[in-house]
Protein backbone atom coordinates (compact mmCIF):
# COMPACT_ATOMS: atom_id res chain seq x y z
CA UNK A 1 0.00 0.00 0.00
CA UNK A 2 1.39 3.48 -0.95
CA UNK A 3 1.65 6.20 1.73
CA UNK A 4 -1.42 8.47 1.83
CA UNK A 5 0.80 11.52 1.17
CA UNK A 6 1.37 10.19 -2.35
CA UNK A 7 -2.36 10.08 -3.05
CA UNK A 8 -2.94 13.61 -1.72
CA UNK A 9 0.14 14.92 -3.57
CA UNK A 10 -1.02 13.40 -6.89
CA UNK A 11 -4.50 14.92 -6.47
CA UNK A 12 -2.97 18.28 -5.49
CA UNK A 13 -0.61 18.34 -8.50
CA UNK A 14 -3.44 17.31 -10.85
CA UNK A 15 -5.62 20.21 -9.64
CA UNK A 16 -2.72 22.69 -9.75
CA UNK A 17 -1.67 21.44 -13.20
CA UNK A 18 -5.18 21.83 -14.58
CA UNK A 19 -5.40 25.41 -13.27
CA UNK A 20 -1.97 26.30 -14.66
CA UNK A 21 -2.93 24.80 -18.02
CA UNK A 22 -6.11 26.93 -18.15
CA UNK A 23 -4.23 30.08 -17.16
CA UNK A 24 -1.45 29.47 -19.69
CA UNK A 25 -4.03 28.88 -22.44
CA UNK A 26 -5.59 32.30 -21.66
CA UNK A 27 -8.88 30.75 -20.63
CA UNK A 28 -8.82 32.83 -17.49
CA UNK A 29 -8.61 36.58 -17.10
CA UNK A 30 -5.77 37.97 -14.90
CA UNK A 31 -7.48 38.69 -11.54
CA UNK A 32 -9.27 35.33 -11.57
CA UNK A 33 -6.02 33.54 -12.48
CA UNK A 34 -4.34 34.98 -9.35
CA UNK A 35 -7.07 33.50 -7.11
CA UNK A 36 -6.87 30.09 -8.76
CA UNK A 37 -3.07 29.98 -8.81
CA UNK A 38 -3.02 30.77 -5.09
CA UNK A 39 -5.64 28.05 -4.51
CA UNK A 40 -3.60 25.52 -6.48
CA UNK A 41 -0.45 26.41 -4.47
CA UNK A 42 -2.34 25.84 -1.20
CA UNK A 43 -3.71 22.51 -2.48
CA UNK A 44 -0.19 21.32 -3.40
CA UNK A 45 1.30 22.42 -0.07
CA UNK A 46 -1.43 20.76 1.98
CA UNK A 47 -1.24 17.57 -0.08
CA UNK A 48 2.57 17.41 0.36
CA UNK A 49 2.49 18.21 4.07
CA UNK A 50 -0.85 16.91 5.42
CA UNK A 51 0.64 16.86 8.93
CA UNK A 52 0.45 20.67 8.87
CA UNK A 53 -3.33 20.39 9.20
CA UNK A 54 -2.99 18.33 12.38
CA UNK A 55 -0.57 20.89 13.79
CA UNK A 56 -2.84 23.89 13.12
CA UNK A 57 -5.98 22.04 14.24
CA UNK A 58 -4.27 21.08 17.49
CA UNK A 59 -3.28 24.70 18.14
CA UNK A 60 -6.84 25.86 17.44
CA UNK A 61 -8.35 23.25 19.75
CA UNK A 62 -10.12 21.35 16.96
CA UNK A 63 -10.70 17.75 18.07
CA UNK A 64 -11.12 16.31 14.57
CA UNK A 65 -8.39 17.87 12.32
CA UNK A 66 -9.70 16.74 8.87
CA UNK A 67 -12.72 19.02 9.34
CA UNK A 68 -10.47 22.11 9.36
CA UNK A 69 -9.66 22.17 5.59
CA UNK A 70 -13.29 21.27 4.82
CA UNK A 71 -14.53 24.19 6.95
CA UNK A 72 -11.99 26.66 5.56
CA UNK A 73 -12.64 25.44 2.01
CA UNK A 74 -16.40 25.91 2.39
CA UNK A 75 -15.84 29.44 3.70
CA UNK A 76 -13.58 30.30 0.78
CA UNK A 77 -16.09 28.87 -1.72
CA UNK A 78 -18.80 31.07 -0.17
CA UNK A 79 -16.56 34.15 -0.46
CA UNK A 80 -15.68 33.25 -4.03
CA UNK A 81 -19.34 32.85 -4.99
CA UNK A 82 -20.18 36.18 -3.38
CA UNK A 83 -17.43 37.99 -5.27
CA UNK A 84 -18.53 36.27 -8.49
CA UNK A 85 -22.08 37.60 -8.07
CA UNK A 86 -20.74 41.07 -7.26
CA UNK A 87 -18.65 40.94 -10.42
CA UNK A 88 -21.62 39.71 -12.45
CA UNK A 89 -23.72 42.60 -11.15
CA UNK A 90 -20.99 45.07 -12.12
CA UNK A 91 -20.83 43.54 -15.58
CA UNK A 92 -24.63 43.62 -15.91
CA UNK A 93 -24.59 47.33 -15.08
CA UNK A 94 -21.89 47.97 -17.67
CA UNK A 95 -23.75 45.88 -20.26
CA UNK A 96 -27.00 47.76 -19.72
CA UNK A 97 -25.34 51.19 -19.87
CA UNK A 98 -23.45 50.13 -22.99
CA UNK A 99 -26.60 48.81 -24.65
CA UNK A 100 -28.36 52.10 -23.91
CA UNK A 101 -25.41 54.10 -25.19
CA UNK A 102 -25.27 52.09 -28.39
CA UNK A 103 -28.96 52.74 -29.04
CA UNK A 104 -28.44 56.48 -28.42
CA UNK A 105 -25.41 56.57 -30.68
CA UNK A 106 -27.26 54.80 -33.49
CA UNK A 107 -30.15 57.25 -33.20
CA UNK A 108 -27.72 60.17 -33.33
CA UNK A 109 -26.05 58.76 -36.44
CA UNK A 110 -29.29 57.87 -38.19
CA UNK A 111 -29.67 61.23 -40.00
CA UNK A 112 -26.16 60.74 -41.41
CA UNK A 113 -26.95 57.17 -42.48
CA UNK A 114 -30.19 58.27 -44.09
CA UNK A 115 -28.36 60.97 -46.02
CA UNK A 116 -26.20 58.32 -47.69
CA UNK A 117 -27.39 57.18 -51.11
CA UNK A 118 -29.30 53.83 -51.23
CA UNK A 119 -29.79 53.82 -47.44
CA UNK A 120 -32.92 52.48 -45.81
CA UNK A 121 -34.03 54.08 -42.49
CA UNK A 122 -33.39 51.80 -39.52
CA UNK A 123 -32.12 48.94 -41.65
CA UNK A 124 -30.32 46.32 -39.59
CA UNK A 125 -27.26 44.52 -40.78
CA UNK A 126 -27.32 40.79 -39.89
CA UNK A 127 -24.96 41.22 -36.92
CA UNK A 128 -27.21 43.91 -35.45
CA UNK A 129 -30.21 41.64 -34.94
CA UNK A 130 -31.64 42.04 -31.44
CA UNK A 131 -31.07 39.37 -28.83
CA UNK A 132 -32.96 38.57 -25.68
CA UNK A 133 -30.62 38.43 -22.71
CA UNK A 134 -32.95 38.86 -19.73
CA UNK B 1 -35.32 68.79 -29.78
CA UNK B 2 -38.39 70.33 -28.18
CA UNK B 3 -38.65 71.00 -24.45
CA UNK B 4 -41.18 68.24 -23.81
CA UNK B 5 -40.64 64.78 -25.22
CA UNK B 6 -42.76 61.65 -25.05
CA UNK B 7 -40.85 58.42 -24.40
CA UNK B 8 -42.56 55.12 -25.21
CA UNK B 9 -40.83 51.85 -24.27
CA UNK B 10 -42.06 49.15 -26.64
CA UNK B 11 -41.42 45.45 -27.07
CA UNK B 12 -43.28 43.61 -29.81
CA UNK B 13 -46.01 46.23 -29.82
CA UNK B 14 -46.33 46.70 -33.58
CA UNK B 15 -50.12 46.03 -33.67
CA UNK B 16 -50.98 48.62 -31.00
CA UNK B 17 -48.20 51.17 -31.42
CA UNK B 18 -49.48 52.72 -34.67
CA UNK B 19 -52.78 53.71 -33.04
CA UNK B 20 -51.02 55.16 -30.01
CA UNK B 21 -48.70 57.27 -32.16
CA UNK B 22 -51.57 58.51 -34.30
CA UNK B 23 -53.35 59.66 -31.13
CA UNK B 24 -50.22 61.49 -30.00
CA UNK B 25 -49.87 63.20 -33.39
CA UNK B 26 -53.02 65.15 -32.56
CA UNK B 27 -51.17 66.97 -29.76
CA UNK B 28 -48.01 67.47 -31.85
CA UNK B 29 -45.26 66.43 -29.48
CA UNK B 30 -41.94 64.86 -30.27
CA UNK B 31 -41.98 61.12 -29.64
CA UNK B 32 -39.11 58.74 -28.93
CA UNK B 33 -39.96 55.04 -29.15
CA UNK B 34 -37.44 52.80 -27.41
CA UNK B 35 -37.62 49.44 -29.14
CA UNK B 36 -36.72 46.86 -26.49
CA UNK B 37 -35.17 44.26 -28.83
CA UNK B 38 -38.47 43.51 -30.53
CA UNK B 39 -38.74 40.65 -32.98
CA UNK B 40 -41.68 42.22 -34.83
CA UNK B 41 -42.10 45.44 -36.83
CA UNK B 42 -42.20 47.78 -33.82
CA UNK B 43 -39.33 49.98 -35.07
CA UNK B 44 -40.76 50.16 -38.56
CA UNK B 45 -44.25 51.09 -37.31
CA UNK B 46 -42.74 53.76 -35.04
CA UNK B 47 -40.75 55.35 -37.89
CA UNK B 48 -43.73 55.18 -40.24
CA UNK B 49 -45.69 57.19 -37.70
CA UNK B 50 -43.06 59.88 -37.32
CA UNK B 51 -41.37 58.78 -34.10
CA UNK B 52 -37.64 58.79 -33.46
CA UNK B 53 -36.52 55.24 -32.65
CA UNK B 54 -33.87 54.01 -30.23
CA UNK B 55 -33.23 50.33 -30.88
CA UNK B 56 -31.85 48.26 -28.01
CA UNK B 57 -29.88 45.25 -29.20
CA UNK B 58 -30.41 43.47 -25.88
CA UNK B 59 -33.75 43.34 -24.08
CA UNK B 60 -33.54 45.59 -21.00
CA UNK B 61 -37.16 45.46 -19.87
CA UNK B 62 -39.64 48.32 -19.55
CA UNK B 63 -37.56 50.32 -17.08
CA UNK B 64 -34.28 49.81 -18.97
CA UNK B 65 -35.98 51.01 -22.14
CA UNK B 66 -37.54 53.98 -20.34
CA UNK B 67 -34.18 54.93 -18.85
CA UNK B 68 -32.65 54.84 -22.32
CA UNK B 69 -35.29 57.34 -23.44
CA UNK B 70 -34.58 59.54 -20.40
CA UNK B 71 -30.84 59.50 -21.06
CA UNK B 72 -31.34 60.36 -24.72
CA UNK B 73 -33.81 63.16 -23.95
CA UNK B 74 -31.33 64.61 -21.42
CA UNK B 75 -28.53 64.54 -23.96
CA UNK B 76 -30.75 66.31 -26.43
CA UNK B 77 -31.56 69.02 -23.89
CA UNK B 78 -35.20 68.19 -23.16
CA UNK B 79 -36.64 69.77 -20.00
CA UNK B 80 -39.62 67.46 -19.50
CA UNK B 81 -40.33 63.86 -20.41
CA UNK B 82 -43.67 62.07 -20.50
CA UNK B 83 -43.58 58.29 -20.48
CA UNK B 84 -46.48 56.14 -21.56
CA UNK B 85 -47.05 52.53 -22.50
CA UNK B 86 -47.10 51.35 -26.10
CA UNK B 87 -50.11 49.09 -25.61
CA UNK B 88 -52.68 51.87 -25.81
CA UNK B 89 -53.68 51.86 -22.14
CA UNK B 90 -52.80 55.50 -21.59
CA UNK B 91 -54.89 58.26 -23.08
CA UNK B 92 -52.62 60.96 -24.57
CA UNK B 93 -55.35 63.52 -23.87
CA UNK B 94 -54.35 63.33 -20.17
CA UNK B 95 -50.79 64.50 -20.89
CA UNK B 96 -51.78 68.11 -20.20
CA UNK B 97 -53.06 67.04 -16.75
CA UNK B 98 -49.69 65.43 -16.01
CA UNK B 99 -47.75 68.48 -17.16
CA UNK B 100 -49.73 70.99 -15.08
CA UNK B 101 -48.07 70.29 -11.66
CA UNK B 102 -44.63 70.36 -13.34
CA UNK B 103 -45.32 73.71 -14.97
CA UNK B 104 -46.72 75.10 -11.72
CA UNK B 105 -43.54 73.95 -9.97
CA UNK B 106 -45.39 71.89 -7.36
CA UNK B 107 -43.90 68.52 -8.35
CA UNK B 108 -40.80 66.95 -9.93
CA UNK B 109 -42.60 63.78 -10.99
CA UNK B 110 -46.29 63.35 -11.78
CA UNK B 111 -47.85 59.92 -11.93
CA UNK B 112 -51.00 59.27 -13.93
CA UNK B 113 -52.82 57.20 -11.36
CA UNK B 114 -55.68 54.76 -11.78
CA UNK B 115 -55.53 52.20 -8.94
CA UNK B 116 -58.99 50.83 -9.74
CA UNK B 117 -57.78 49.33 -13.01
CA UNK B 118 -56.06 46.39 -11.34
CA UNK B 119 -57.40 43.21 -9.76
CA UNK B 120 -58.06 42.83 -6.03
CA UNK B 121 -55.05 40.51 -5.80
CA UNK B 122 -52.70 43.09 -7.24
CA UNK B 123 -54.15 45.76 -4.96
CA UNK B 124 -53.33 43.43 -2.07
CA UNK B 125 -49.74 43.18 -3.33
CA UNK B 126 -49.56 46.98 -3.58
CA UNK B 127 -50.79 47.32 0.01
CA UNK B 128 -48.08 44.89 1.09
CA UNK B 129 -45.36 46.93 -0.67
CA UNK B 130 -46.79 50.20 0.68
CA UNK B 131 -46.60 48.75 4.19
CA UNK B 132 -43.04 47.54 3.58
CA UNK B 133 -41.73 50.77 2.07
CA UNK B 134 -44.04 53.41 3.60
CA UNK B 135 -44.57 54.76 0.09
CA UNK B 136 -47.73 56.85 -0.07
CA UNK B 137 -48.60 56.57 -3.76
CA UNK B 138 -51.96 55.09 -4.76
CA UNK B 139 -50.66 53.63 -8.02
CA UNK B 140 -47.26 51.94 -7.71
CA UNK B 141 -46.89 50.59 -11.22
CA UNK B 142 -48.30 53.19 -13.59
CA UNK B 143 -45.96 53.85 -16.50
CA UNK B 144 -47.86 57.04 -17.37
CA UNK B 145 -45.59 59.66 -15.79
CA UNK B 146 -44.14 63.10 -16.31
CA UNK B 147 -40.60 63.96 -15.18
CA UNK B 148 -38.90 67.33 -14.94
CA UNK B 149 -35.22 67.84 -15.70
CA UNK B 150 -34.05 67.16 -12.13
CA UNK B 151 -36.00 63.90 -11.95
CA UNK B 152 -34.63 62.88 -15.36
CA UNK B 153 -31.05 63.46 -14.19
CA UNK B 154 -31.57 61.36 -11.08
CA UNK B 155 -33.32 58.51 -12.85
CA UNK B 156 -30.84 58.41 -15.72
CA UNK B 157 -28.00 57.77 -13.27
CA UNK B 158 -26.13 54.48 -12.85
CA UNK B 159 -27.76 53.67 -9.54
CA UNK B 160 -31.14 53.40 -11.24
CA UNK B 161 -29.80 51.15 -14.00
CA UNK B 162 -29.93 47.77 -12.28
CA UNK B 163 -33.64 48.07 -11.52
CA UNK B 164 -35.75 45.56 -13.41
CA UNK B 165 -39.14 47.22 -12.97
CA UNK B 166 -40.26 50.83 -13.07
CA UNK B 167 -42.33 50.66 -9.88
CA UNK B 168 -41.23 50.34 -6.24
CA UNK B 169 -37.47 50.59 -6.83
CA UNK B 170 -37.82 53.73 -8.94
CA UNK B 171 -40.27 55.29 -6.46
CA UNK B 172 -37.85 54.60 -3.60
CA UNK B 173 -35.01 56.33 -5.45
CA UNK B 174 -37.29 59.32 -6.05
CA UNK B 175 -38.09 59.49 -2.34
CA UNK B 176 -34.45 59.04 -1.31
CA UNK B 177 -33.42 61.93 -3.55
CA UNK B 178 -36.13 64.18 -2.21
CA UNK B 179 -38.10 64.44 -5.45
CA UNK B 180 -41.63 65.78 -5.06
CA UNK B 181 -44.00 63.18 -6.48
CA UNK B 182 -47.66 63.87 -7.05
CA UNK B 183 -50.43 61.80 -8.54
CA UNK B 184 -53.11 62.85 -10.97
CA UNK B 185 -56.16 60.67 -11.47
CA UNK B 186 -56.43 59.51 -15.08
CA UNK B 187 -58.50 56.98 -16.96
CA UNK B 188 -56.51 53.96 -18.05
CA UNK B 189 -58.08 51.75 -20.67
CA UNK B 190 -57.70 48.11 -21.57
CA UNK B 191 -54.60 46.93 -23.37
CA UNK B 192 -55.07 46.77 -27.12
CA UNK B 193 -53.16 43.51 -27.07
CA UNK B 194 -54.77 41.67 -24.17
CA UNK B 195 -52.64 40.37 -21.31
CA UNK B 196 -49.78 41.98 -19.36
CA UNK B 197 -46.38 41.30 -20.88
CA UNK B 198 -44.60 41.68 -17.55
CA UNK B 199 -46.82 39.40 -15.46
CA UNK B 200 -47.65 36.71 -17.97
CA UNK B 201 -47.45 33.77 -15.56
CA UNK B 202 -47.76 32.98 -11.85
CA UNK B 203 -44.09 32.04 -11.76
CA UNK B 204 -43.14 35.53 -12.98
CA UNK B 205 -45.49 37.10 -10.43
CA UNK B 206 -43.91 35.07 -7.62
CA UNK B 207 -40.40 36.02 -8.73
CA UNK B 208 -41.44 39.66 -8.93
CA UNK B 209 -42.89 39.53 -5.39
CA UNK B 210 -39.73 37.96 -3.94
CA UNK B 211 -37.29 40.23 -5.81
CA UNK B 212 -39.24 43.38 -4.95
CA UNK B 213 -39.48 42.34 -1.29
CA UNK B 214 -35.69 41.88 -1.20
CA UNK B 215 -35.25 45.28 -2.87
CA UNK B 216 -37.55 46.90 -0.27
CA UNK B 217 -35.75 45.24 2.64
CA UNK B 218 -32.33 46.16 1.21
CA UNK B 219 -33.36 49.80 1.11
CA UNK B 220 -34.74 50.02 4.63
CA UNK B 221 -32.90 52.96 6.18
CA UNK B 222 -31.05 53.51 2.91
CA UNK B 223 -32.44 56.98 2.41
CA UNK B 224 -29.37 58.78 3.77
CA UNK B 225 -26.80 56.58 2.07
CA UNK B 226 -28.52 57.05 -1.26
CA UNK B 227 -28.49 60.82 -0.82
CA UNK B 228 -24.78 60.83 -0.08
CA UNK B 229 -23.81 59.18 -3.33
CA UNK B 230 -22.80 61.34 -6.23
CA UNK B 231 -24.83 61.22 -9.37
CA UNK B 232 -23.50 60.66 -12.81
CA UNK B 233 -25.44 63.27 -14.68
CA UNK B 234 -26.02 63.05 -18.41
CA UNK B 235 -24.71 66.15 -20.11
CA UNK B 236 -26.60 67.70 -23.00
CA UNK B 237 -24.94 66.82 -26.27
CA UNK B 238 -23.03 69.61 -27.95
CA UNK B 239 -24.42 69.90 -31.43
CA UNK B 240 -21.84 70.71 -34.07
Amino acid sequence: MIPYQWTTAIIGFLIAGSILFLVRRDHMHGPYAVWWLASSAVVVLISLFPGFINLVAGRLGIAYPPILPVFVGMGLILIKMLTMDLERSRQELKLRRLTQRLAMLEATLEPVRNAEPDSKPGADTPEEKPVSAR
Amino acid sequence: MSDTVIVIPARNEAPALGGVLQEIRKISMQVIVVDDASSDETSHVARENGAEVLSLVIQLGAWGATQTGLRYALRQGAQTVITLDADGQHEPAHIVDLLRPLHEGTADVVIGSCPMRVSALRRLAWNYFRWLTRLRMDDLTSGFRAYNRRAMEILASREATLLDYQDVGVLMIMRAKGLRVSEVAVEIGLRRNGVSRVFHSWWVVMRYMIETTVLCLANVGGQTSLQKRDLEVEQPERTP
